[in-house]
């Protein structure tokens, strides 16, 4: 048994070998320089002198980090369960269909996935617009008949880009779970079926426990995705009060990018880096609790 | 390698007067049958510069980030310098994404010894150049070896583009404002349009307030700005408080003594206008062109880059009689922000751009400056005094009638923190922009500014 | 099944029926909602500028025109942009796919040491923002020469956490059964990834190959950080350079930015049978 044992080492091996590699250059050695990084004033690019936990402490001061912190797990709150309720509900639907109809509401569903941010962003900015966005149609009615600026009234913010993001992101979600829901036997809902259990006894006996699986997964996936998000509140804010809505990961483009603080940008990616792993585990958790029952 | 002086860069007047036929021949746009005239001359310019390519001795990597209307024109005057030079010298531009990503890749780029050979910078941005070692020094000697000497240019934008080393580190090629414009039509209804077809009794505060409440009807406001936009915010902002003799950034300090009662005077006024209805609230950039060029608004607040925009509109026949002309004293004194593209020499370590095509650059400098008639066709007012001074662009409508802002403008302040996308743009967002538009108390904006940009620098 | 069993049963089915068409109306019609904004979008873009800032809602545009698309065709160098957009896109998606399929199945299935140490390691890549990692990634690419060439714009782009945690979770979740009855029979690793784990996960290689080539579109940041002229531009970077006008320009943004999705889209819309069918392939538990 040992040689079938140096065998499967031997497979792993040549399995993970470019992966490690690709791995090893591009991710492990950038990381280690980023964390070199966080304990220095460098600049955006070229070495800094040694500061110790400064930037440490100067985060733990920064009111704007701390509600870029408070901002993003607003936002994720916001985004990550709706969205894979609604990935899961969407491709229930289209699991149901058939032929060209089928075909239509899948790809209606999809269609945003494929865009890039910035189409996103100007369709949606079009839409919204203050003063030409065919949306003020539905929104005046209850307002007195004004126009409402949706991206530029802060408590409006954070919900409108949220569903934004819905909208772009749920082509993810719905194919995970349709790859999952094809794999549930469809013998087991006929069977159901003959024994009379209604549409919602078979959902909630059959298709939950079953697809529990991928729903950790794009819960897990959209949380951590969701806790890194930048490019859609950095364009909508843009030029706005941007203060008021930033996110951590705008915090560190700002801090790298516009004012060349590369030591500090890169203390903020760590902390981070923790927090986003701390959830990632705290769900992780909860989720495996309740799977278990 | 062939000096540019023996390229038949003569007489400085005679090249005027062919940019000046060239300004015209830019203000074409495309018609339909246009198009297919575009396709094959494309298609032929495609080859003829990969042939050209083959043969040019020289090659100048250029790198803007003038996509827009100025891209245009810009494009056009680097096609003319190619021709000019076919054979010898040839500039092979690319325009990059404006802002933050252009100067991040600036930056990246030359730490590791990559980059163009010149470039174009806002002055504004320079401090951050200068301190992240981007960009490289000029010297006294090399600049007059290739005709750029400071007397040609106004005293605060050639010092706009210096470090705090007092080296030149960019030499400007135009200055950029926020102007006025205005509606003839809507004007003369209200009795303030002049005989020479200009606004009159704009100035001062009371004059001022006035004309926007009588401007203000049911069918139009008296003034249209981007007030959802922080870049215009700011714009005005700096203006008002110019005006007032009010300073941002002195000795390190942000809105220090008096200068902060200016500011909030300066936002309690932008929110006048705002509450008075004169002007709309939180309007995006793009709208608030559209709200003046419907004729929903008479004044409209700008830069004046959007000047090609209102010349293309009234050739087409759907633009009213419209002018433009600086921001009036509504304060103590005329004043207006400005800003300027300038040309520099990226500083690439471990592979600098060599003495030969360093001076190469310089001469090519000095030659778009010499043209840069055409590149007032895009609503800037050149920076190079001979142009500015001459003739033909006095004559250039309605740049000249706009243009005794350069004798007032001011700068934005020399600092790290200020300039296009900088915080300074991002602080009159966060604060001055609510405050315009009702959301907050002015004092408490202005204060909440200080403390911010002040915290921020160190 | 006695007479009145059955009679229950077609009631039974009857209602379902009228259930059932109910939650396909309103699929459909939730989907119809979904694409509206793209509709409008696009509608609005075969709009001359100035009926695009007329008051009231016009939902066909009255003076059709292609205007707006005009300009970036035949102005830009987009051909070349689609075309290294292609290039730069198909090799990530097929190295990613095939590196994380094998990396996936050797932590789902395989024992090594310092299995659990690479997954860790693997989540820990997904839970770094990429901003914190491209100057580097720029340096290295710069390091190795392959700054402004697309090569060097594929690289960084290889590190896919999301991929290799969906493979391996969706190979944990193949029945052990297959694995042991193919094991008796003799079958050795590779058998079993390409025989059995593979073919029954067809269904989310085909989500992964597009979610993939997708995301290497549509990349921005890095692509116009690695690359310094047209030539190696890919659409999302070039796009952002195109000359036009300021001032009310609705219209032709929109068409710019249409324009650089539209490939991709199309070639989903076209190929949507395949798509659907290759995920809708049902693994199947017989028996």
């Amino acid at each position: 048994m040992l040689k079938s044992k140096r065998t499967e080492i031997a497979v792993a091996l040549v399995l993970i070998s470019p992966f490690l590699l690709i791995y090893g250059v591009l991710f492990i050695y950038p990381t280690v320089k980023m964390v070199q990084l966080s304990f220095t004033n460098a600049p955006l690019i070229g070495a800094g002198e040694w500061v110790g936990i400064k930037n440490f402490q100067r985060l733990s001061f920064d009111r704007l980090f701390i509600s870029a912190i408070w901002n993003t797990v607003y936002f994720v709150v916001l985004s990550v369960i709706p969205s894979t309720l609604l990935g899961l509900v969407v491709a229930l639907g289209v699991n149901r269909l058939k032929g060209w109809v089928q075909s239509f509401v899948l790809a209606a569903f999809f269609l945003p996935y494929i865009l890039p941010v910035s189409v996103v962003f100007r369709v949606w900015s079009w839409m919204f617009d203050k003063d030409f966005g065919i949306a003020q149609n539905l929104i005046a009615p209850f307002n007195d008949g004004q126009h409402i600026s949706i991206f530029r009234t802060v408590p409006l913010f954070m919900p409108a880009v949220a569903f934004v993001t819905i909208w772009w992101l749920l082509g993810f979600n719905v194919l995970l779970f349709i790859a999952g829901l094809r794999n549930i036997s469809t013998e087991i809902y006929e069977a159901a079926a003959l024994d009379g259990a209604s549409r919602w006894t078979q959902f909630r006996r059959i298709t939950w426990p079953l697809i529990w699986p991928v729903t950790v997964l794009v819960l897990t996936i959209q949380l951590i995705l969701q806790l890194k998000i930048f490019d859609q509140v950095y364009l909508f804010a843009n030029g706005g009060r941007a203060d008021a809505t930033m996110v951590v990961v705008q915090y560190i483009y700002k801090q790298a990018f516009q004012q060349s603080h590369g030591g500090l940008a890169a203390a903020a990616s760590l902390v981070l880096f923790v927090v986003i792993a701390a959830f990632s585990i705290l769900q992780f958790q909860l989720l495996r609790a309740r799977g278990a029952t | 390698m062939v000096p540019l002086g023996t390229l038949g860069v003569n007489s400085i007047d005679a090249s005027i007067g062919r940019s000046a036929k060239k300004a015209a021949a830019v203000e074409n746009t495309m018609g339909g049958f246009e198009v297919f005239r575009k396709i094959l001359s494309t298609a032929l310019l495609t080859t003829a510069l990969y042939a050209g390519a083959a043969q040019a001795k020289d090659t100048i990597v250029w790198w803007d980030f003038l996509g827009g209307g100025d891209g245009v024109r810009m494009k056009s005057m680097i096609e003319e310098f190619n021709k000019e030079h076919a054979g010898s010298v040839e500039i092979q531009a690319t325009t990059l994404d404006w802002g933050v990503p252009f100067y991040s890749k600036v930056q990246t780029s030359a730490a590791v010894g990559q980059g163009p050979d010149m470039m174009t910078y806002h002055e504004s941005r320079m401090p951050l150049g200068v301190s992240t070692g981007s960009l490289s020094p000029l010297s006294t000697d090399e600049l007059k070896a290739s005709g750029i000497q400071d007397s040609d240019f106004g005293p605060a934008n050639w010092k706009a583009a210096q470090g705090p080393d007092g080296k030149q580190y960019g030499v400007p090629l135009d200055i950029h404002s926020i102007i006025l414009y205005y509606n003839k039509t809507l004007l003369k209804q209200a009795g303030l349009l002049g005989d020479d077809g200009k606004p009159k009794g704009l100035d001062g505060l009371a004059n001022w307030e006035a004309a926007l409440a009588k401007l203000t009807t049911n069918g139009a406001v008296g003034l249209s700005v981007a007030t959802a936009d922080g870049g215009t915010i700011w714009r005005i902002f700096y203006t008002l408080l110019s005006q007032q003799d009010g300073v941002l950034l002195k000795d390190g300090k942000f809105l220090d003594g008096d200068n902060l009662g200016k500011a909030t005077t300066a936002i309690a006024e932008m929110q006048k206008w705002v509450k008075s209805g004169w002007v709309p609230t939180k309007t995006e950039y793009p709208a608030s062109i559209a709200l003046f060029t419907s004729g929903k608004a008479a004044f409209h607040i700008n830069g004046v880059w959007e000047v090609p925009t209102m010349v293309d509109l009234a050739k087409k026949g759907q633009l009213f009689d419209w002018g433009a002309i600086q921001i009036p004293a509504i304060y103590a004194h005329p004043a207006t922000w400005a800003d300027s593209h300038a040309f520099s020499i990226p500083n690439r370590q471990g592979n600098p751009v060599d003495p030969a095509k360093r001076k190469l650059v310089l001469d090519t400098i000095h030659w778009f400056n010499v043209h840069s008639l055409e590149w007032a066709g895009g609503g800037h007012i050149p920076a190079f005094l001979p142009v500015q001074n001459s003739a033909a662009f006095k004559a250039l409508k309605p740049n000249s009638d706009y243009s005794s802002l350069a004798t007032t403008a001011v700068f934005d302040p020399v600092s790290v923190l200020a300039g296009v996308a900088s915080p300074v743009y991002d602080a009159a967002g966060n604060y001055v922009l609510p405050a315009t538009n009702g959301e907050m108390v002015p004092a408490d904006a202005a204060k909440q500014m200080r403390d911010d940009l002040q915290s921020q620098a160190k | 099944m006695s007479a009145p069993e059955m009679a229950a049963a077609h009631r039974n089915i009857r209602r379902l029926d009228r259930i059932g068409l109910a939650l396909t109306l309103a699929t459909v019609l939730g989907a119809i909602l979904w694409a509206f904004p793209l509709y409008w979008a696009v509608v609005t873009t075969l709009k001359p500028e100035a009926e695009v800032v007329q008051a009231g809602v016009v939902l066909w545009p009255r003076h059709f025109t292609l205007d707006n698309y005009f300009h970036v065709l035949f102005d830009t160098k987009i051909g070349l942009w689609y075309i290294n957009s292609l290039i730069t896109s198909g090799a990530v998606t097929l190295i990613v796919v095939v590196m994380a399929a094998g990396a996936g199945y050797a932590i789902s299935q395989l024992a090594f040491p310092g299995r659990q140490a690479l997954w860790w390691m693997i989540l820990a890549s997904f839970m770094v923002p990429i901003q914190a990692l491209i100057v580097n990634h720029f340096i290295l690419m710069s390091q190795f020469h392959l700054i402004n060439t697309l090569a060097g714009v594929v690289g960084p782009q290889l590190i896919a956490p999301v991929t290799v945690i969906i493979y391996k979770q969706f190979f944990d979740s193949v029945p052990k059964d297959f694995r042991e009855a193919a094991v008796i029979d003799g079958a050795n690793n590779f058998h079993l990834l390409f025989r059995i784990y593979l073919p029954m996960n067809w269904g989310v290689t085909t989500a992964l190959g597009i979610i993939t080539f997708i995301g290497a579109w549509n990349l921005f940041l890095w692509p116009f950080l690695a690359v310094t002229s047209q030539e190696e531009m890919n659409v999302s970077v070039g796009i952002t350079q195109v000359f036009d006008a300021f001032g009310v320009k609705y219209a032709r943004d929109l068409a710019t930015a249409i324009l650089a999705a539209m490939p991709v889209a199309i070639v989903y819309l076209i190929f949507q049978r395949r798509v659907t069918q290759a995920i809708m392939l049902s693994a199947g538990i017989k028996g």
